[in-house]
């Protein structure tokens, strides 16, 4: 008896059943946050009111057929949204005791939802956790409206927009949550959602608004200060600062400006004691443009609009809308290309400009706010780096920044413009930030927590023991992961002491050139020799950008097609060796995994694919195809699949290479099959390592042996490549495609239906890879294949030839 | 040249009411059990003839595979009930299969070896795809330029035709709105009524809630692809789809479809023995060769070859059944021959009406002469429409 007990409370511990989830709201949020459960395989009731007219799931079912056609999809696979069951708070309340989790995430009324609670407080199950979605409204108060018993299992669970995009997820609990029901939805949200969680304070808008929108606030009053116009805070406030591309103004029309004066409002009517009150309301304009109903990229009218072609962007003091598109001043732009932070910053204090001087009262303002608040928003300073970069979208948090750029230099900065009266409140800087020996916040013990004095250390949770890399703050103990095995110019090999050897690659953008392939090869040789399996991993996204055309430059400079076929040839057989050595091989891919990176991975036993796995054989955007080994995969894949009819199986995957088609995430590259069904989808990008390395470790605990060479198997032949010409011919002559897309894609089509064969006829592997590799070597040679290589290593976009 | 011995008379004609494809009303309706029904349909309307005395059943289908395969003809006649002794023979010539059978058929009563034979025509498009199941086209095709039009879809054919013709889009457009408004109307007005033999289906689902077998009753009766909404503007919208900077698009080109006709031929001799009101009189048919890119100009050589066979004239022709593939190609064809367009399609055409390919030339052969009857018309029509790789079919009846 003793003895269960004891194992039902470790099991509550560690075990969390997530067996359904239902979200309450069928908003943008609310819709969205369904599609990424479901994405997560976690069947989900998506709950709104009783449509008055019609069917009474109306207003559900409305917001999921939205999903479909939203960009960037919110849905990872076809078949997803289909688990999402459209439900009504009249006559479904009864499905949510079978919902291990419920989300509120219906509009941010404090009335509306506590009238919700009472009403759904009675069906909830008995063990479920329910969270409300709120971005800001307090925990505590909304609290107040569930019954004692509920209580321990409720708290805030704060997505950001796009959820499934955004990696940031807020926890906040209230004073009565219960620990382990935190821990539990922390374990859920981190690896089944792949998450990044920061556990907030119950403080308005919580701690990535707060500061975030503070930010934004802050822009927009030193714009207006400094009378710089809104596009040129845009060109100089996105990718300049290692910040999103939508930068300030742009940003706020995506989120909403509805959305974000609520979100100001919020702040405005909460925080009547915080010195920057006065700063809390929607300028004259937004509110303008809110009443007119511009409110953004929903309504497509908003701070900037489009007409036809042209982008316009409102000029405040005018009141109407002009031409957008001008940049920041060069000598400025200059100022911000200085790799030193600090310099950067001293500069841009002391420069006349007056859009210097509006970047540095940005930055300014923002260290002043977050070294003021720390203490009250936030447990440690690494969960305010961490909640604007996840949440925001920054590459660097705020706090490394200030740290980047010499604490003590900045602090002194930001002290004596207050003092002269030139920040946006005149509140002290706490005692801690001006500590006369403080050289920052992130230490290689943990991170300060000015609230108690203390550095706090990294999460204990469990969760983390899979992230083998997890995200870093600037400061933190970092370093390279396991020890060398093995390393040359293109790959690093190490172990951390499983047995398992880990290759990654160091070129840029994880491109293959020579160098890695060597390494691969070496890898595979170790790793046959004293390992029990290979994973292919990056340190960072992406996997591969494929073949590093860069480096075949100076033999086609100089016409040795020779070299360039003996490297082609060399990849192939590199592709095989990791098919066919005699270890399990694992791809773990993140971001791109392009061309000769998609190869590489399509001949590992397995792939551990990040969600956010872009996956495809992009060749012809080159005017090239895929030359190692892709085609022949394809082919054979094909002729495993086909049902008598080799043709029929293998024209989508031609189609998938003619046409460049790339997978938006790993599920979709399972649909498309770069990967195979049997492949592992891994949420959270950070425990990519650990679970390819399970994988590895599973393979060979199995009693591995590598798969029996294809002896033959049979291809399309010539009248399947005619099958598919036909289809061509229509897209050339329909002004589809070029002359040289048609020229590229009937290579691509020779080669897939094996060359000039019959029907039917079997073929091996290395009888296609030849194929493939004489057919690279005559695009290789066209001149329109080289104006489009030409075109790729200069702008870095595809030619259209 | 072989002498015609004896007249061949129609005496019964029927159809389905024609289905759009893949999703429409007939999806589920085997193409042979639609055979079976027109068959039964036309036998209906001539009960006293003998179908002992019927020597043969010839069908058009363009793509004579899978469900409307293994020699559908003869599966049709067996499953219609009809005597073992009744022959049975699926041709294909595309999209004139069906006004081939009618010749074929007439021709085998011309030459006095049959005395009674059923044409018709059957084809399932929501079954088997436009081109089939399985496309493979000779490599020989691209050996030599000239032979790449052999690939071409007959969209970028008809792209071919508007470029050449100089047919505009609106053009187009225009006359597709015609069809649609012609077809309503007939539709409106019981025109139909008379040709068309309703359907009635079952079909059987599964309820997945009950663990039972669902069946779901419906009797057909009319066309399914006149739509009401279609308005100029609302066709102005839709994009091309063969020609990226063309003009062809899915509301100016003949819908796909599901459907089947049948029409019975007999000789003057079965004629009087069986006492039967004779319908129409078959007169002729030609059809002649084109280049494959601008197969859609097919009837406009077509169409002149057959009247001179026949010693008639354009204006002798009270009623024209020209299939409309493409508004382009028949708007190209009507403006080459200046044919007199008040008589071209009364009841609309097959943007509006569909066009299940092989069935489409005995489907029209019944509209053309319930047509003409029911407004107590006699005298010449046609049918007559393009085929695919380059053809033009033409074929003409006498309506008594």
């Amino acid at each position: 008896m003793i003895v269960f007990s004891i194992n039902e409370e470790t099991m509550s511990q560690t075990k969390f059943i997530v067996r359904k989830v239902a979200v309450l709201g069928a908003g943008v949020m609310g819709a969205q946050i369904a599609a990424h459960l479901v994405n997560a395989k976690v069947p989900t009731v998506l709950f709104d009111l009783p449509a008055k007219e019609g069917d009474k799931n109306g207003i559900a079912k409305k917001a999921i057929e939205a999903l479909k056609k939203q960009k960037p999809s919110p849905l990872a696979s076809k078949d997803a949204v289909n688990h999402i069951q459209p439900a009504n708070y009249d006559d479904h309340l009864h499905l949510l005791k079978d919902c291990d989790l419920v989300i509120e995430a219906i509009a941010e009324r404090m009335d509306w939802k506590a009238d919700l609670y009472k009403k759904v407080a009675p069906h909830l199950g008995e063990n479920s956790i329910f969270a409300t979605n709120t971005s800001g409204l307090s925990i505590n108060s909304l609290a107040d409206s569930l019954p004692a018993e509920l209580k321990p299992r409720f708290c805030g669970v704060h997505f950001f927009n796009p959820p499934r995009y955004m990696h940031l997820v807020e926890i906040i609990p209230c004073v009565g949550s219960d620990a382990v029901i935190l821990d539990n939805l922390e374990r859920f949200l981190v690896t089944t959602l792949g998450k990044g969680v920061v556990r907030a304070k119950d403080t308005p808008n919580f701690v990535a608004n707060r500061i975030g929108v503070f930010s934004m606030l802050a822009t927009i009053a030193n714009a207006e200060k400094f009378g710089i116009r809104f596009d040129v805070v845009d060109d100089l406030t996105g990718p300049r600062l290692g910040r999103p591309k939508s930068a300030t103004f742009r940003t706020a029309d995506v989120v909403g400006l509805d959305t974000f004066a609520h979100v100001v409002k919020t702040m405005q009517d909460t925080l009547p004691n915080d010195p920057w009150h006065g700063l809390y309301k929607s300028p004259e304009w937004l509110q303008k443009l809110i009443a007119a109903g511009a409110l953004g990229a929903k309504t497509k009218v908003g701070i900037y609009k489009k007409e036809g072609k042209q982008m316009f962007v409102l000029d405040p003091a005018k009141g109407e809308y002009v031409g957008s598109g001008e940049k920041g001043d060069d000598s400025v732009k200059d100022i911000l290309k200085n790799p030193d932070i600090g310099a950067r910053f001293k500069a841009l204090r002391e420069s006349a400009h007056p859009q210097a001087q509006f970047l540095w009262a940005c930055f300014r303002d923002v260290f002043h706010y977050i070294g003021f608040h720390l203490a009250d928003i936030a447990n440690s300073a690494r969960d305010v780096d961490f909640a604007i970069r996840w949440g925001f979208g920054w590459s660097t948090g705020p706090f490394e920044t200030w740290q980047a750029a010499g604490w003590q230099q900045v602090a002194k900065w930001v002290e004596e413009d207050i003092k002269a009266g030139k920040g946006l409140s005149s509140a002290d800087l706490p005692a801690w930030v001006l500590e006369a020996d403080r050289g920052g916040v992130h230490f290689a013990e943990g991170s300060f927590n000015p609230a108690q004095n203390k550095l706090e250390g990294r999460s204990t949770l469990d969760v983390y023991a899979r992230q083998l890399t997890p995200a870093k703050v600037l400061g933190e103990k970092s370093g390279l992961l396991g020890e060398t095995v093995y390393e040359n110019d293109g790959v690093r090999a190490f172990t951390t002491g499983d047995e398992i050897l880990v290759v990654s690659f160091k070129s840029k953008a994880h491109a293959i050139g020579p160098d890695v392939l060597d390494g691969l090869n070496a890898a595979l040789d170790i790793a046959e020799d004293r390992f029990k399996g290979l994973v292919v991993w990056q340190t960072e996204e992406p996997f591969s950008v494929g073949a590093d055309l860069q480096s075949m430059l100076p033999a086609f400079m100089t016409g040795d097609w020779e070299a360039i076929e003996t490297m082609i040839r060399r990849f192939q057989q590199t592709s095989m060796r990791m098919r066919y050595s005699q270890i399990p091989t694992v791809a773990a891919t993140q971001g791109y995994v392009f061309g000769g990176g998609c190869e590489i991975a399509m001949h590992c036993d397995r792939v551990v694919g990040a969600l956010e796995s872009y996956v495809g054989l992009v060749e012809v955007g080159v005017g090239l195809l895929p030359g190692g080994g892709g085609c022949k995969e394809f082919a054979l894949r094909a002729a495993q699949e086909a049902r008598g009819d080799v043709l029929a199986a293998l024209k989508d995957y031609f189609m998938g290479i003619a046409t460049a088609k790339v997978a938006t995430s790993a599920m979709e590259a399972q649909e498309i099959g770069f990967f195979k069904k049997s492949d592992i989808v891994v949420f959270n990008a950070y425990e990519l390592l650990y679970v390819a390395k399970q994988q590895a470790l599973a393979m060979a605990e199995s009693g591995y042996r590598p798969p029996l060479k294809v002896k033959s198997f049979p291809v399309a032949g010539r009248s399947g490549a005619a099958s598919i010409k036909g289809q061509l011919v229509n897209m050339l002559e329909g002004n589809f495609i070029s002359k040289h897309d048609f020229f590229i894609a009937s290579q691509i089509a020779d080669v897939m239906t094996g060359g000039d064969v019959e029907a039917g006829t079997e073929v091996n592997e290395q009888w296609i890879l030849d194929l493939e590799r004489k057919a690279f070597m005559t695009l290789l040679k066209n001149s329109k294949t080289q104006d489009r290589i030409a075109n790729m290593l200069t702008t870095g976009k595809p030619l259209r030839n | 040249m072989v002498k015609q011995v004896q007249e061949a008379y129609i005496v019964a004609a029927t159809r389905t009411p024609v289905g759009k494809a893949p999703r429409g009303m007939l999806r589920h309706v085997r193409p042979d059990d639609m055979l079976a029904h027109v068959i039964t349909g036309a036998l209906a309307q001539v009960p006293n003839l003998d179908p002992k005395l019927i020597s043969d059943c010839v069908v058009g289908c363009a793509f004579p595979e899978a469900e409307q395969g293994l020699n559908m003809a003869r599966i049709g006649v067996l499953l219609a009930g009809l005597p073992d002794t009744v022959g049975g023979i699926t041709i294909n010539r595309y999209c004139s299969s069906g006004i081939n059978a009618v010749q074929i058929a007439a021709d085998r009563i011309r030459m006095g070896e049959a005395d009674v034979v059923i044409a018709a025509g059957s084809e399932s498009m929501s079954m088997v795809p436009m081109m089939g199941n399985k496309v493979s086209i000779n490599p020989e095709v691209f050996a030599k330029d000239e032979n790449y039009a052999i690939a071409y879809g007959m969209g970028l054919t008809a792209e071919k035709v508007a470029q050449q013709w100089g047919v505009s889009r609106e053009d187009q457009d225009a006359f597709a709105v015609e069809s649609h408004r012609r077809a309503l109307a007939a539709i409106d007005s019981g025109a139909f009524k008379s040709e068309i033999t309703p359907l009635a289906t079952t079909y059987r689902v599964p309820n997945l809630e009950t663990g039972e077998v669902q069946l779901i009753n419906k009797v057909l009766e009319n066309d399914e692809g006149p739509r009401r909404e279609t308005t100029l503007e609302g066709l102005a919208k839709l994009k091309t789809v063969f020609d990226a900077k063309g003009s062809v698009t899915a509301g100016n080109s003949s819908q796909m479809s599901d459907g089947a006709g049948a029409v019975i031929i007999v000789s003057e001799r079965v004629l009087k023995e069986f006492n039967l009101t004779p319908i129409g009189r078959y007169v002729t048919f030609s059809v002649k060769g084109v280049p494959p890119a601008i197969m859609g100009i097919g009837p406009k050589e077509a169409i002149p070859a057959a009247l001179k066979q026949a010693g008639l004239s354009q204006s002798d022709l009270k009623w024209i059944e020209l299939n409309e593939a493409f508004a382009a190609q028949a708007l190209a064809v009507i403006r080459d021959l200046d044919l007199d367009t008040s008589v071209i399609n009364p009841h609309g055409g097959a943007i509006a009406l569909g066009h299940p390919l092989g069935a489409t030339g005995a489907i029209r052969t019944a509209t053309l002469l319930h047509g003409m009857r029911n407004r107590g018309e006699k005298g010449y029509g046609m049918v007559t429409m393009c085929i695919g790789t380059g053809m033009g079919a033409a074929g003409i009846i006498e309506v008594l």
